[in-house]
């Protein structure tokens, strides 16, 4: 039997992409089985069967009484929250790049950008235990207060709640800034160096050099990753507000992601529970993306999906 | 060259001889232990695993969901295989039973000598779990040879403990109540600001990672407060001392009055201000170099007493206040919430070495190596074949074992199983007195101090407990044999709530800088409490601890 050619060679090419079409079945596809588990009463070591199911009580549980539903709010507010912040201030980074690039002494060029790099490379455990030295309440910027005198009690950094989304943006912006300005100043480099020094021989100033030429020069950058920090709003990550939480500004400091661990890690019957917010969570990015999409669409002409 | 060729290949030869008589040896057999109270995940090394390789030629795998999350118990169980030897919480197994993880051990028991001692505490469990006599699949953990009414210890579990060089130099105060208990620390914070290092020193220093543990919600620092009032906490109730439930946030029960308490010495500016932030391992270290002045725990009393600070008379001892009624578990003869059991899927040989051992540990040998250490290095024996403590910072201080239990630390190769048959509390047969260190002859007159003596002129009593007895201020509950029900899934999802709620807010109520603010911040814990469904749990908790409670009313009875 003849077979043809044509047919063998797409079966050749199919079986090129045929290892990531794996990759993605076992790794992105495959954990979404887990979401079974949202639907039984789950207790090990009791496998899941046709008598666990429960169908949507768990999601029933939610929305069962106005405290608990303003709870799963209070988390989804502060998520929105603190994503919203980081998400404002993103051009922080980009500025910041701008102006390392505009240092003209070499060596300390290089000094700042080390040092503010070198942050995003400590895990967040060491990160909280710089702050508890630091700024906890035996810590050294209260002795240092308390011994010139200027407050007789210590402050409790750690404890209070009062702007915790800005300063959680501030650690984040310490530990992620230097990281993140390594993209632009690359984009930086990238731009002609003749049209900055024509603009120079027309009189342009610095200030508005950077203004005409080097911001707008590196404006794309900045927009795709504004775009994927949308795709990640919910995933804001757990770490920080995980080593930064106490019991006196859990209630500012809880997003999606430590809810969900906090409830499973409280009992492994509450993995139901904590599964089905965690499906909340899919939910909510699902229609940030088709709101996104059909803004890109609306600006851009044509959408990224 | 061909000379040194030979010499290699001879070298060889020793060499691959040496590892074939090796082989020839047995192999040990390895026995996984599903530990909950493990501590440590892996291998049995050091000494304890040379002690029970040279016995029975058995290595110990240890599993312990403690380390490496929960997810182990169920995967493992999926698999039909939990692990050969069991150690699980009571109210577990159950369930184990239902899905047929645990064997009957009913044909072997009855033949384990050392563990029989116990009969009647293992006939009563048995019968609880599965309602038959004669058939057996667990044996308890911890149990004792006195009485379920009996109380042993000279100190009880939770009782207030003051440094007493400090309580002397703030005259020895007559302590009437709480608040002359707040002035009294107050007065020993004046003197006492710092340590010897000059780091402050606090009289509460407060943790928090403790929260919600051992089967009570709220915060670990108040619930074991309660107690001093007679007043314990069975998950979400508060059992009061006339038998009767109340519920956490009733404001004439325990759970407010320390939470005041609490918040009092926070406005008094007695309170470490750190507590809240810290876990209990930066406590641990501000207690043994002296940054706290209030101890509760009997064992914390650990990190500070040693024989040379209590002939120096500067030791933790337990200061009277007149109020009080205290709560004290009895001696657990039941045992405690634990229990060991055998997987189902242990058969033939394995099993008979598995009992062999299990006996052997249950054995005064057994016994004595768990609770006593090592002969030579913890203790020596004296004349009359009592023991002797020796090095008594083996522990603390990791010594080396001697040679002929091999190499390493002590604390590195303790039993890492973590958790013991036979109670310290239990009379060595070995010795003729009990396991724990505290009650030997020799013990008790290498502590019997000026400190002491003048503890007992003082307070014209033996020692704390004598003296609760005398002014009527002990309340002693019996043990009993009784399981919990485990939780399903919707009180599972209730409690951590409701827990979590209590907790945040009891924290925030111990830091309310004024009386009104408490007051409404009460208020308002009350609501959220409630919303998330606190009266359920709590209709929950008293129906299941009712039979515990009866129980205790039918020993007390008798």
């Amino acid at each position: 039997m003849q077979i043809d050619p044509k047919k063998r060679r797409s079966y050749q090419e199919f079986l090129y992409i045929l290892p990531f079409i794996l990759l993605v079945a076992v790794f992105s596809y495959f954990p979404l089985y887990g979401w079974v588990y949202a639907f039984h009463d789950y207790q090990p070591p009791k496998p899941i069967g046709p008598e666990t199911f429960v169908g949507l009580k768990w999601f029933q549980y939610i929305v069962s009484n106005p405290v608990r539903t303003a709870d799963v709010l209070r988390v989804l507010r502060n998520t929105f929250a603190m994503s919203g912040i980081s998400l404002l201030f993103s051009w922080f980074p980009m500025i910041f790049a701008v102006f390392l690039n505009e240092i003209k002494c070499r060596p300390y060029q290089k000094f700042v950008q080390t040092v503010t790099t070198l942050p995003n490379f400590i895990s967040w455990v060491l990160v909280f235990s710089i702050a508890f030295n630091v700024f906890g309440s035996n810590g050294a910027v209260n002795s240092v207060l308390l011994d010139a005198g200027l407050i007789d009690k210590p402050i409790s950094f750690l404890k209070s709640k009062e702007h915790l989304w800005f300063k959680m943006w501030l650690w984040l912006t310490w530990k992620n800034a230097g990281w993140a300005a390594i993209m632009y100043l690359a984009a930086i480099t990238g731009i002609d160096e003749q049209m900055i020094e024509a603009a120079r021989v027309d009189g342009a100033t610095r200030m508005q050099i950077i203004r005409h030429i080097i911001i707008p020069s590196i404006l794309p950058t900045y927009f795709v990753i504004v775009m994927l920090n949308i795709a990640s709003f919910l995933n804001n990550g757990m770490e920080q507000y995980y080593v930064f939480q106490n019991d006196f500004n859990r209630k500012y400091i809880e997003v999606l992601d430590l809810y969900v661990y906090n409830y499973a890690r409280s009992s492994i019957k509450n993995y139901p529970l904590s599964t089905a917010i965690s499906m909340l969570k899919s939910i909510v990015s699902v229609a940030l993306l088709a709101g996104s999409n059909t803004v890109s669409k609306l600006i851009r002409g044509e959408g990224f999906i | 060259m061909k000379r040194l060729l030979s010499v290699l290949l001879v070298c060889a030869m020793v060499l691959s001889m040496g590892l074939f008589s090796a082989l020839a040896e047995e192999a040990p057999l390895v026995i996984d232990v599903y530990d909950a109270a493990a501590n440590y995940n892996g291998t049995q090394s050091g000494w304890f695993a040379k002690v029970i390789k040279d016995r029975f030629n058995i290595e110990l795998n240890i599993i312990a969901p403690q380390v490496v999350g929960n997810e182990v118990f169920a995967t493992r169980a999926q698999s039909g295989n939990l692990g050969d030897l069991i150690v699980v919480d009571k109210k577990d197994m159950s369930d184990l039973l239902d899905a047929g993880l645990v064997r009957d051990i009913s044909d072997k028991l009855p033949e384990c000598e050392n563990i029989m001692k116990f009969k009647v505490q293992i006939d009563a469990y048995n019968k609880g779990l599965t309602g038959e006599d004669g058939v057996y699949y667990g044996i308890p953990s911890e149990m004792t040879d006195t009485s379920p009414t009996s109380i042993t210890d000279d100190v009880i579990y939770s009782s207030p403990m003051i440094r007493w060089d400090l309580y002397t130099e703030v005259g020895r105060p007559q302590l009437k109540n709480l608040d002359d208990l707040l002035d009294c620390l107050a007065a020993i914070h004046e003197i006492h600001p710092t340590n010897e290092d000059g780091d402050p020193a606090y009289p509460f220093t407060l943790w928090r990672d403790w929260d919600g543990n051992d089967n009570m919600i709220g915060i670990a620092n108040v619930v074991q407060l309660t107690t001093w009032y007679g007043e314990k906490l069975k998950q979400s109730a508060i059992l009061k001392p006339d038998n009767t439930f109340t519920t956490v946030y009733d404001r004439d029960a325990a759970y407010y009055k320390i939470t005041k308490f609490l918040n009092k010495a926070y406005q008094m500016g007695i309170v470490d201000p750190e507590s809240g932030e810290q876990p209990w391992d930066d406590v641990a270290n501000k207690l043994s170099t002296g940054r706290a002045d209030l101890m509760w725990y009997s064992w914390q009393t650990g990190f500070w007493n040693s024989v040379d600070r209590l002939n120096a008379g500067t030791g933790f001892i337990f200061i009277p206040v007149e109020d009080m009624n205290f709560y004290a578990d009895a001696d657990r003869y039941f045992g405690s919430d634990r229990m060991f059991g055998i997987g189902s899927q242990v058969e033939g040989e394995k099993y008979d070495r598995l009992m062999e051992f299990l006996d052997w540990y249950a054995s005064p040998e057994g016994a004595t190596f768990q609770h006593c250490g090592i002969e030579g290095l913890n203790y020596v024996v004296g004349d009359d074949g009592k023991f002797v403590p020796y090095k008594d910072n083996a522990l603390m201080d990791n010594l080396p074992v001697p040679e002929e239990y091999g190499e390493g630390g002590y604390n590195d190769g303790n039993n890492q199983i973590n958790q013991w048959i036979v109670s310290s509390l239990c009379v060595n047969d070995i010795t003729g007195e009990r396991f724990a260190q505290k009650y030997w002859q020799s013990y008790k007159d290498m502590t019997m101090t000026e400190m002491k003596k003048e503890w007992q002129e003082t307070f014209d009593a033996e020692d704390s407990v004598d003296y609760m007895k005398k002014h009527n201020q002990l309340l002693a509950s019996p043990s009993v044999d009784f399981t919990p029900r485990a939780d399903d899934n919707d009180i599972a999802a209730l409690r951590v709530d409701v827990n979590t709620q209590l907790c945040s807010y009891t924290w925030n109520l111990i830091f309310c800088e004024t009386d009104e603010d408490f007051e409404a911040m009460w208020d308002e814990m009350i609501e959220q409490l409630n919303g998330f469904g606190y009266e359920q749990l709590y209709a929950y908790d008293c129906e299941t601890y009712q039979p515990e409670v009866d129980a205790k009313i039918a020993v007390t009875a008798e």
